[in-house]
């Protein structure tokens, strides 16, 4: 008989559960550093507001709304990030027992037929599988839930950026750069829409 | 593919080597694993590492049911000695791990948990086995800082870890030590790199001097029987240890 090969079988493809992970990590990581320059952008909008005075009241009362906007969104995907944290253990331990699974099989495989305790072993491994397996679903449902709450959340964004733009045009002599502020929003807020759809596409599990 | 070879059975005590795997991949280690049988239960001595976990489990398998492990005994913490403990709980999740003291909590990197562990004070432990009494002997620095060798005093067979390997050439596949003097040239570069200290090497000739020892068993490498015991011990005895070159 040959030697086991030193990767068992099924062992690779399954490591892509982390790699998932680690993509939906980096686009949360993205629309995390976008809030925060939506934020900065919506204080500055603020002060222009200040500045443009009467004709500009309401793009600031939009920019506020903006600015509110930029924190919560920065609060959303700070929970988005938690539930990443945790399902990178989960995913660690489904991928930890597959290998440990695989090998196993592998051993029982190169003994032959009824070796004593071997069904138990793996009546074991393949409930412990499965517990952790609905442990991660149970998160990537949660995260499916999240990110579909943070897209409606970004939709709003959306309809602020597009007021701030209709107020930008009553802006008098400021128009121009409450214009320019206001097309800087929404080029923003759809660069985080886009982000949201590649992360409501990952799935930490495969259906 | 490895294979168990009894080395050594009075009634239902015996000792099983699981050595010589000609097949396994060239850059892992070659270890030897051995087995204590006593009555209704079994001791895994250095289980090996993963990658070589089916072969030994299977080479195990064919000559002892491995529902009767009882134990694993982890002479120190390197890869290639414990690295497959989570694969054998996996199996047999009650196991025990004797193992030193001061491993106790770096070994469930490897797998187990708080109650896996048996820990080994420094001045060694004897090991209950199916009413069979085997001997944690203290063999600290040689090469860890918190090791054990494990003799029986029935069979009289001194399981001595990473003393007395030799890494022999692939074509040199013979359990036992047929001429000592030429196998022993390939133990010379590894005793004298991986042995740090020479007070701990002298006090480890000492206290296996005091044992009655029919066989050495180390790790890497032959056995060694009869005469050819005292003839390791005095080499080692005499040996420049802790050096990096000759």
């Amino acid at each position: 008989m040959n030697a086991p090969e030193p990767n068992f079988h099924g062992i690779a493809p399954r490591t892509g559960e982390l790699a998932r992970i680690v993509r939906v990590n980096e686009e949360i990581k993205a629309i995390v550093a976008t809030a925060f320059r939506i934020n900065l952008m919506a204080l500055n909008a603020i002060f222009l507001a200040k500045r443009a005075g009467n004709a500009a009241l309401g793009f600031g009362v939009l920019s506020n709304e903006l600015r509110r906007f930029a924190q919560d969104l920065t609060r959303h995907m700070a929970s988005l990030r938690e539930m990443t944290s945790g399902s990178v253990g989960s995913v660690t331990g489904v991928v930890q027992q597959q290998r440990i699974a695989a090998i196993l099989a592998e051993a029982l495989r190169l003994s032959g037929d009824g070796v004593p305790g071997a069904r138990e072993a793996r009546r074991r491994g393949a409930t412990r599988l499965a517990e952790q397996q609905v442990r991660l679903r149970s998160l990537d449902l949660r995260l499916r839930a999240a990110v579909e709450e943070t897209q409606q959340l970004v939709e709003l964004g959306g309809v602020l950026a597009r007021s701030a733009k209709i107020e930008a045009a009553y802006g008098g002599s400021f128009s121009a750069a409450l214009m320019q502020v206001s097309t800087d929003f929404a080029e923003v807020i759809a660069q985080i829409k886009r982000s949201l759809e590649v992360l409501g596409k990952e799935r930490l599990v495969k259906d | 593919m490895k294979q168990a070879h009894c080395i050594y059975q009075d009634e239902d005590h015996r000792w099983l080597a699981i050595a010589r795997d000609t097949t396994k991949p060239g850059y892992i280690i070659d270890t030897n694993e051995y087995v204590v049988i006593h009555g209704e239960e079994a001791l895994l001595c250095d289980p090996g590492g993963i990658e070589i976990f089916p072969s030994v489990f299977s080479a195990l398998s064919a000559e002892c049911d491995p529902t009767r492990l009882a134990g694993i005994f982890a002479s120190h913490q390197d890869p290639d000695i414990i690295s497959s403990l989570a694969l054998w709980l996996e199996f047999k999740p009650d196991l025990k791990c004797y193992t030193s003291w001061l491993w106790q909590s770096f070994l469930p990197h490897f797998g187990g948990q708080d109650s896996t562990f048996v820990p080994i004070p420094d001045s060694g432990v004897t090991i209950r086995l199916d009413g069979l009494e085997l001997q944690a002997i203290p063999a600290h620095y040689l090469h860890s800082s918190g090791n054990f060798h494990l003799y029986d005093p029935k069979a009289k067979i001194l399981f001595s870890g990473d003393v007395g390997a030799a890494l022999l050439p692939a074509d040199h596949n013979e359990l036992y030590v047929q001429d000592f003097s030429r196998h022993i040239r390939h133990a010379e570069g590894f005793h004298k790199r991986w042995m740090g200290s020479d007070r701990a090497k002298r006090d480890w000739c000492e206290r296996v001097s005091r044992l009655e020892i029919d066989m050495l068993v180390p790790q890497h490498g032959a056995i060694y029987q009869g005469a050819d015991v005292q003839r390791f011990i005095n080499w080692f005895a005499a040996l420049e240890v802790g050096v990096l070159r000759s």
